[in-house]
């Protein structure tokens, strides 16, 4: 690599995001590794184990110690930390580890937000884990049958993304060599949140996100999401099964009804049975709950820009609507993402994560992109096509799926390692 | 000897909690509200409400109460009960039948389900939550245990019922009467929607309730509270348990109002908090005006009044405007909904509507209620579209120039009216009405004022806003004669008809939401066209004068589907079904438990 470029190595991880950016510092090459992770449901070609292996060896210095400058996990979504979850990080030095201010262990609203997203997931997973019962009475069709575990499949693997992963956390919290400082970012009260920091010579870093706007922070911690945790904790409380809120005198059955009171007697059999089922929190509305909570967890996800040389390069995490709306909303932010160099495309693909206003009224032309993703046959939409082919006309052709790259890489970016366990690029500082 | 024949009484008194008990129970901790006097069978089971205590947890049925019986009668109704299933069975009958009241006085007629009676179930389902369904055709409320950690003014695990509070059970009894005066409000097609329907509901909740004389008075007397200062209502709204804690929303949207926040808040509560707050606020104001010479003699014209106790008289008087006001209000804000278009209500079109409704009943504005209400929403950056001024005429829908009504069609819906007194609006989209078997000419009535309509609106179509070149396709949605008293004192009957227009099929990707155009129409007893209230859709037959007005809005229905599409958390995970119909109808349980914006 030469004295005036940057690179950015995607990782390739499937459904999942794993990126080395680094370059020439004073004395050595200064290293940022962006997430480590992958889905479940969306593996790569390689597994995260051989991914982790070959960070290692990529980051190895001459003295023959792994180092990296900083670590980054921008939320906690599995696909994006799952990586941290081995025993070889214990061997790399690191002098920082940023996440959102979110992750903060002691900050009462962070925590508030993790617990409630954390418990959400573990209910949500443990209920659709559990095969759904068939309601007393109801006769499934085929077709209802298999639109049913379809349902189930899609609430497991989002449930599942937003579990927490213990051991992958408490190596971002509390691992690695060298006992590196943690940032929880960003931080403080200044509107504008840049900063120098002596680890990463040469560079401006700006954090665009996540913010403490109320809306934001609504979006993280839905109140849905805290109504369905209230009420299966209290029917978990109180032991599970039907209770009577009046003495027992007060009922009636229905024969009875039927006989003694028939003109109150709905017309349609179907009516009270769909009463009965109202009360049954049934896996649409688990999943309902399990979309918004995964939105909620991408709304935590770190925004940064760096700035090296004259060069910005955007890392934006899984940051959606919420996020991107706040800080569009600031002109010096916007100054900033029309000089993007480079784009590391959000949340795999997906729609509401490169909103049209950002791609279209900021975001220069020209720039290069990397999108980290897998198709999944359940999600058809993600990435979304659209979204890519508006890319490749805005990039010039210079953007890489990790899943489909091209066999001619695009200008500045490296031939491909036949191993294809990563992609680079390069970019004059 | 002759019988002497005891005629029913026109008014049953009935006991409700005044608070929700569930938020606080006190000493005397209820009021006797009276509705119209009907026959009820068991249940309560009425001509227009039907209260069926099944609870869909425990499958099973709670006792009926009797409502007729002399042991009830004479008491004015079951003292309330946390613990009777009779008296929730009471107050869910007693609080629906107020709201429907309310808008028959305020409409001008007799409201029905058309032929269906409107189910009520007290304690349909365990959960926190209470919904309208309009497929069930039912207001749904749910009943859950107090919390063991923080069970607030109640015992850790005891039941907490939702049909106990009189706002929720108004704001519900609205959604469904709303849906039923207008079905195509329940159609997401801009943000205003959703937000119309909880914000709408909400303002009824809350002014039905402060209607209730005795409730101001007490809280005079009790706390000498201010009611010169907004607070004291709002905190009152919020003791109430207006929609459940939502009172830090009410008070800042009251007392700071930001036009912006119209501009960038889409959520419908918090959206709807807007729309409750502009009235809210015009009600204070008018509220002021007319205590104000009270105040001037109580102080001398010092405006402050001395230490100690109010004088009971004093209380009383202010009281009494309080409330008159708050029922002015009400009025007021239903009435408007004879103005509203049939279809993609927005907030300035109740604006335009609620001014032009109030003209009717009261050209002179003795106490500046409608000039308040255009600046309370004029803060708060609501403005009718295509108006050019915000003057109490430019924002008063005009006088259409189209050709006036039928004598024969006139006449039709008058002998219509005398038959049926209270004509069934029949609708020819197939909804359900009952019909039964049609011999005489009088009972083919609603089918032959409905075709005159129709044959109007064909030959009318382009000057009505509809598309002139799809006249087969326009619909009528409904008609009813209504009632008015005018400001000389004589009543007037008008017509008002609505018809509605499926869009041309286009390629436009709406997620599923088809948009309609539509037209009110308000007609005089000799023909006359009043008022046209129109929504039109691009099309090859629609006239000049509607392109522009038809395009902006056809442009923010799209818009209104890209930002749904930002915000919407299924996306990255939909599949071709849910993208087809990724905008759905208002779903109001869905809605009230946060899941869907």
């Amino acid at each position: 690599m030469s004295r005036e470029q940057a690179r950015v190595r995607m990782y390739n991880v499937g459904f999942g995001d794993c990126f080395l950016l680094s370059w020439p510092g004073p004395d050595r090459t200064v290293k940022v590794l962006i997430d480590c992770g992958s889905h479940g449901h969306g593996a790569g070609p390689h597994k995260i184990e051989k991914i982790v292996e070959r960070i290692v060896e990529d980051v190895r210095e001459s003295d023959g110690t792994p180092r990296i400058d900083v670590v980054v996990g921008t939320h906690r979504h599995q696909d994006h930390v799952s990586g941290f979850d081995s025993p070889l990080w214990d061997e790399v030095e690191v002098t920082e580890v940023w996440m959102p201010w979110t992750e903060h262990p002691t900050d009462p609203e962070a925590r508030r937000i993790r617990e409630t997203q954390s418990r959400a997931a573990r209910r949500l997973h443990a209920e659709a884990s559990v095969a759904s019962p068939v309601s007393v009475g109801r006769v499934v069709s085929a077709e209802e049958s298999a639109k049913e575990e379809k349902l189930r499949d899609s609430l497991l693997a989002l449930s599942a993304n937003s579990l927490t992963n213990a051991q992958a956390m408490e190596t971002l919290h509390h691992g690695f060599k060298g006992r590196p400082k943690r940032r929880f970012l960003p931080t403080g009260t200044l509107r504008r949140k840049s900063f120098e920091t002596a680890c990463l010579p040469g560079a401006l870093v700006h954090v665009l996100g996540p913010s403490r706007d109320p809306d934001v922070i609504r979006d993280m911690n839905p109140p849905a999401g805290q109504s369905y945790l209230r009420m299966t904790e209290e029917r978990e409380s109180h032991g599970d099964g039907p209770w009577l809120p009046f003495r027992s005198s007060w009922k009636v059955t229905r024969e009875e009804m039927e006989r003694d009171h028939g003109h109150l007697m709905p017309s349609r059999d179907t009516d009270l049975r769909t009463i009965h089922n109202y009360g049954e929190l049934d896996n649409d509305i688990r999943l309902d709950l399990a979309v918004q909570l995964e939105k909620g967890v991408n709304g935590t996800s770190l925004v940064l820009v760096f700035e090296v040389g004259r060069t910005c390069l955007l890392f934006p995490g899984d940051a959606q609507w919420g996020t991107w709306r706040v800080a569009l909303e600031d002109p010096e932010w916007r100054n900033l993402l029309a000089r993007t160099s480079f784009c590391k495309v959000g949340h795999h693909g997906s729609h509401n994560a490169t909103p049209k206003d950002l791609l279209e009224k900021v975001l220069g032309e020209g720039f290069a992109a990397m999108v980290s993703t897998r198709p999944i046959a359940n999600w058809p939409d993600i990435p979304r096509i659209p979204l890519l082919d508006r890319l490749a006309e805005k990039t010039g052709s210079r953007v890489v799926r990790s899943d489909s790259p091209p066999s001619e890489m695009p200008a500045g970016f490296r031939p491909r390692d036949e191993t294809d366990l990563f992609f680079d690029l390069e970019i004059p500082l | 000897m002759a019988k002497t024949v005891q005629t029913p009484a026109a008014r049953r008194p009935l006991k409700i909690y005044a608070f929700d008990p569930m938020l606080g129970r006190m000493p005397l901790n209820r009021i006797t509200i009276d509705i119209q006097n009907e026959p009820l069978r068991r249940g309560p089971a009425g001509s227009r409400i039907a209260v069926v205590d099944y609870d869909g947890a425990n499958d099973c049925f709670y006792e009926p109460v009797d409502l007729d019986d002399k042991a009830i009668l004479m008491q004015g109704g079951l003292d309330p009960s946390e613990s009777d299933p009779r008296f929730h069975q009471q107050m869910v009958y007693a609080v629906g039948m107020k709201v429907i009241e309310n808008f028959e006085r305020a409409l001008g007629r007799k409201i029905t389900f058309r032929g269906r009676k409107l189910r009520i179930f007290p304690h349909a389902f365990e959960g926190r939550n209470a919904f309208f369904d309009p497929s069930l055709q039912a207001l749904l409320f749910g009943y859950f245990r107090a919390d063991r950690d923080s069970p607030g003014p109640n015992l850790p695990g005891q039941p907490v019922f939702s049909c106990l509070s009189h706002d929720i059970i108004a704001h519900e009894m609205t959604h469904a009467l709303v849906h039923r005066l207008r079905k195509y409000f329940f159609d997401r097609t801009n943000h205003d929607v959703g937000a119309f329907h909880e914000g709408f509901s909400d303002i009824v909740a809350i002014f039905q309730h402060f209607s209730f004389p005795d409730i101001l008075r007490d809280r005079i007397q009790r706390t000498r509270g201010d009611l010169r200062k907004s607070d004291a209502f709002v905190e009152l709204a919020a003791e109430f348990g207006y929609a459940t804690g939502k009172g830090q929303a009410l008070r800042s949207a009251i007392q700071a109002p930001d036009p912006r926040r119209y501009q960038t808040v889409f959520e419908a509560h918090d959206r709807g908090s807007i729309l409750v707050a502009a009235v809210f606020e015009a009600f204070f104001t008018t509220y002021q005006r007319r205590i104000a010479d009270l105040v001037r003699i109580a102080t001398g014209g010092t405006g402050q009044l001395p230490a100690g106790d109010m004088h009971p008289d004093l209380v009383n008087r202010i009281a009494a405007e309080a409330t008159r006001t708050a029922q002015s209000v009400l009025t007021m804000c239903i009435r408007a909904f004879e103005y509203l278009p049939p279809v993609d209500i927005t907030f300035g079109d109740f604006l335009r509507a609620l001014v032009t409704a109030d003209y009717e009943l009261a050209p002179l504005d003795e106490h500046g209620q409608r000039q308040a209400m255009i600046e309370a929403f004029r803060v708060r950056g609501i403005y009718p579209d295509h108006v050019s001024s915000l003057s109490e005429e430019s924002v008063l829908y005009e006088a259409a120039g189209l050709e006036p009504l039928g004598k024969e069609l006139v006449g039709h819906l008058a002998l219509a009216e005398y038959v049926y007194g209270g004509a069934p609006a029949a609708d020819d989209e197939g909804s359900e009405a009952a019909a039964p078997a049609l011999e005489s000419e009088e009972e083919k009535l609603p089918q032959i004022v409905a075709s005159e309509l129709r044959r109007y609106a064909r030959k009318n179509a382009a000057a009505l806003g509809l598309d002139a070149a799809r006249v087969n396709q326009i619909h009528v949605q409904g008609f009813h004669p209504s009632f008015r008293v005018n400001s000389h004192g004589s009543l007037v009957m008008e017509l008002v008809a609505q018809f509605t227009q499926r869009a041309e099929a286009g390629s436009t990707d709406l997620g599923g939401m088809e948009p309609r155009a539509g037209t009110t129409l308000i007609a005089g007893v000799d023909g006359t066209v009043r008022y046209a209230v129109t929504k039109p859709l691009p099309g090859k037959g629609v006239s000049e004068i509607f392109r522009e007005v038809s395009r902006t809005r056809f442009d923010r229905h799209k818009a209104f589907v890209a930002d749904s599409d930002l915000a919407d958390a299924h996306l990255p995970w939909a599949d071709a079904a849910y993208l087809q119909k990724r905008i759905g109808k208002l779903n109001l349980s869905s809605l009230h438990l946060g899941l869907q914006s």
